[in-house]
């Protein structure tokens, strides 16, 4: 029983390390331009398709680095095109426009690459168990796990030592001051969505490997990851990482005690964390209230 | 004058029913087509053409289509051409139950098929049996639509979950081992569907080790087949369907798991297997119907006349579900020269489809009494790759009959009233 514990804490980490690179895009887009992206899962789900047309050229590695690309220039895009259209609307209109963009992406998905799910095929080396006894650990889920950590490290980078990433945790907290003071508000939200995308992508291309890729599977990957930002605390990036771990951690453990209630506990945990802490385990007092 | 930057603030309310409309965020907005023609016997079709159903959906459209196309080229239903009218139910049984009224109530259908969700298809049974139209399921398994549930008008094609066990279990029992672990999905169609695995395991002697109950649309299987290795079964059932069962032997199959306990299942299907890669396809199950079958005849036309409707692809079990629904209705109602409903529905029981339309080797009939359609299980192995076709996943070694399959009548539950 111990051993079976330690195995879903191990397994619940891995599982929690996806969530968190889907909810930490989610999170960057809803902290600076206020609008929470329903239209995540979609983008989520192109960057996985994608990677599937292009991989018959360029290879899986090739695929993994070109698709996250490409989706972020098509949520540049959308941006500009529509989303910036919202802002400092009522909350209300970005949540309908988004999520009608699901929609939009879910039935185009379907157009393009048909109702029928697609197998998306990992590097031979990687879809295998790294041991016997813990068979769980494939090379894929800890590669997975490097790129959510990599890619964690280069966002911290980018937030902060570069000027654009100090602009966005500044226009995190006051835009309107930010703006004032000479940046360009505009051109800010849209890369900062268009990072946001890019993890959406690539968070598409690794859950194609681990998942087949199908035009719903945005929709099952978006719900943990709104979670994981409820109970990390809207406004924290650091508060959104470990909502997605803890969330992992507490699904797999359940599956050990009470498998039916695995999908219930993370609600019970938005529950629990919503009555006892409003703002969420990191986040901070009157964030987006 | 420009807007200001955060004019109306986002509340953590705003979120929270944000996340709550996520959870409604699958069940998208209908579709409909027409062919409309005047004077035209209209047959409606209710299915979820969008969601986690929709590619097995589509395919019993293409059936359906195919079926009309022949049908009216042939002369029509009693002279007169069919107009199809599809409707999508989304996946949910409140969209379902709304189209069907629609397509009673104001279009003035004289026969309706659907749904492949099973709980839809209970709902919609319930309004077609209200207005007293003939009802054809096509891909609905949970036994209580031709079981306790049943109704005078309600028919069906595909096969019930307790068929589907019968026909692979005892080979699961004797080929691979007696101690089974479920995982199962966590809905009306697998519970009856591992019920009637575990009973023919108990008859057999054996024991389970476990039954992961997992949610539908879990797509992370991990924390179960941890659970299920530690129980160090003979066999490991997957009972999940559609794109919960790809993402479960994906994990399998990187997992290793299948390399040290025989992985298997009852009910698999083309597009399932098709959606995988090939190191998961693994296992023995059943298949309701398959394109390959030599030497029986009609199944080659079929399936090239398919191929040219649907980009070269071949017909799955879903394909030849909507075909035959379809063609039954045709079929009765031309032999009995009536569209009324209460003589259809009596004249389908007992009535064997033609060998044009069963394409399998065995006798298809409907049954009278719980108005289950006989059909054959299509048992073997899924393939890791095509060897004449990469469409050719499935090796059929046996085809047993549907009223070997099938419980007696009298143990369905099936109780049928019919309308004074």
């Amino acid at each position: 029983m111990t051993q079976l514990i330690l195995f879903n804490v191990t397994n619940g980490l891995i599982v929690g390390a996806f969530y968190v690179l889907m909810a930490i895009g989610l999170s960057l887009i809803l902290n600076l331009s206020n609008v929470i992206n329903f239209a995540h899962g979609g983008f989520l789900v192109i960057g996985g398709y994608v990677a599937y047309t292009l991989e018959p050229y360029l290879g899986f590695w090739g695929a993994l680095i070109a698709s996250p690309f490409l989706t972020a220039i098509i949520g540049f895009a959308v941006e500009r095109l529509l989303i910036s259209r919202v802002y400092g609307r009522d909350p209300l209109y970005g949540l309908l426009l988004t999520f009608g963009l699901a929609f939009v992406f879910e039935d185009g998905t379907r157009i393009i690459w048909g109702a029928q799910g697609k197998p998306f095929t990992i590097p031979a080396f990687l879809s295998q168990s790294l041991s016997d006894k813990f068979f769980f650990i494939t090379g894929y889920r800890l590669f997975m796990v490097a790129m959510v950590a990599v890619m964690i490290a280069l966002l911290f980078l980018l937030l902060r030592f570069t000027r654009a990433g100090m602009r966005i945790r500044a226009g995190t907290l006051d835009l309107e001051t930010v703006a004032v003071l000479g940046v360009n508000a505009r051109a800010l939200r849209s890369l900062n969505f268009a990072v946001g995308i890019f993890l959406a992508g690539l968070s598409g291309v690794l859950a194609g490997g681990q998942l087949g890729l199908e035009p719903t599977m945005g929709a099952g990957l978006l719900m943990p990851s709104f979670i994981a930002i409820i109970v990390g605390g809207v406004g924290s990036l650091v508060g959104t990482l470990v909502g997605g771990l803890l969330i992992g951690v507490a699904s797999g453990l359940t599956a050990v005690m009470l498998p039916p209630a695995s999908e219930a506990i993370m609600y019970v945990l938005m529950a629990v964390v919503l009555l006892v802490r409003p703002r969420g385990l990191f986040g901070e007092e009157g964030m987006l209230t | 004058m420009k807007r200001p930057y955060h004019a109306a603030p986002l509340s953590r309310r705003t979120i929270l029913k944000a996340a709550a409309a996520a959870g409604v965020a699958q069940f998208a907005a209908p579709f409909v087509i027409t062919a409309r023609a005047a004077d035209a016997v209209k047959v409606g079709m209710i299915d979820p053409f969008t969601g986690v159903y929709a590619a097995v959906a589509q395919n019993e459209l293409i059936g359906v289509k195919f079926a009309a196309e022949q049908i009216n080229a042939q002369g029509g239903v009693l002279g007169r051409q069919i107009e199809l009218l599809v409707e999508d139910s989304a996946n949910d049984v409140g969209t379902g139950v709304e189209k069907a009224r629609k397509l009673i109530e104001r279009d003035g259908i004289q026969f309706l098929i659907g749904d492949v969700n099973s709980a839809i298809a209970l709902a919609i049974a319930q309004v077609s049996n209200e207005k007293k139209v003939l009802h054809i399921v096509s891909g609905g398994h949970t036994d209580g639509i031709t079981g306790k549930d049943c109704h005078w008008n309600v028919y069906r094609v595909c096969n019930t979950t307790k068929m589907e066990a019968n026909s692979v279990a005892e080979l699961l029992f004797n080929k691979y081992g007696k101690k089974w672990h479920f995982i199962t999905p966590d809905y009306a169609f697998g519970h009856t569907l591992q019920e009637a695995a575990l009973a023919d395991l108990k008859k057999f002697g054996g024991t389970m080790t476990g039954n992961e109950l997992t949610p539908l649309g879990t797509s992370d299987f991990s924390a179960y087949l941890i659970k299920a290795r530690a129980a160090n079964p003979d066999v490991l059932l997957v009972l999940p369907q559609g794109s919960d069962m790809v993402n479960c032997l994906k994990q399998i199959a990187q997992f290793g798991i299948e390399k040290q306990i025989h992985v298997a299942g009852l009910q698999q299907e083309l597009e399932s297997l098709k959606a995988m890669p090939p190191e998961a396809r693994v296992g023995i199950w059943m298949f309701e119907w398959y394109w390959k079958q030599p030497g029986v005849p009609g199944v080659d036309k079929f399936v090239a006349d398919i191929r040219t409707r649907s980009a070269g692809k071949v017909p799955t079990a879903r394909t030849w579900f909507g075909y035959t629904s379809l063609m039954s209705f045709a079929l009765v109602a031309n032999r009995e020269k009536t569209l009324d409903g209460v003589k259809l529905a009596k004249a389908l029981g007992d009535f064997e489809l033609p060998a044009d339309v069963k394409l399998q080797p065995n006798k298809c009939y409907y049954r009278k009494g719980d108005h289950q359609l006989m059909t054959s299980a299509f048992v073997g192995q899924a393939l890791k790759e095509g060897k004449s076709d990469p469409e050719d996943l499935f090796q059929v070694d046996s085809i047993v009959a549907g009223d070997k399959t099938s419980p007696p009548e009298s143990e369905t539950g099936c109780t049928l009233q019919w309308p004074a």
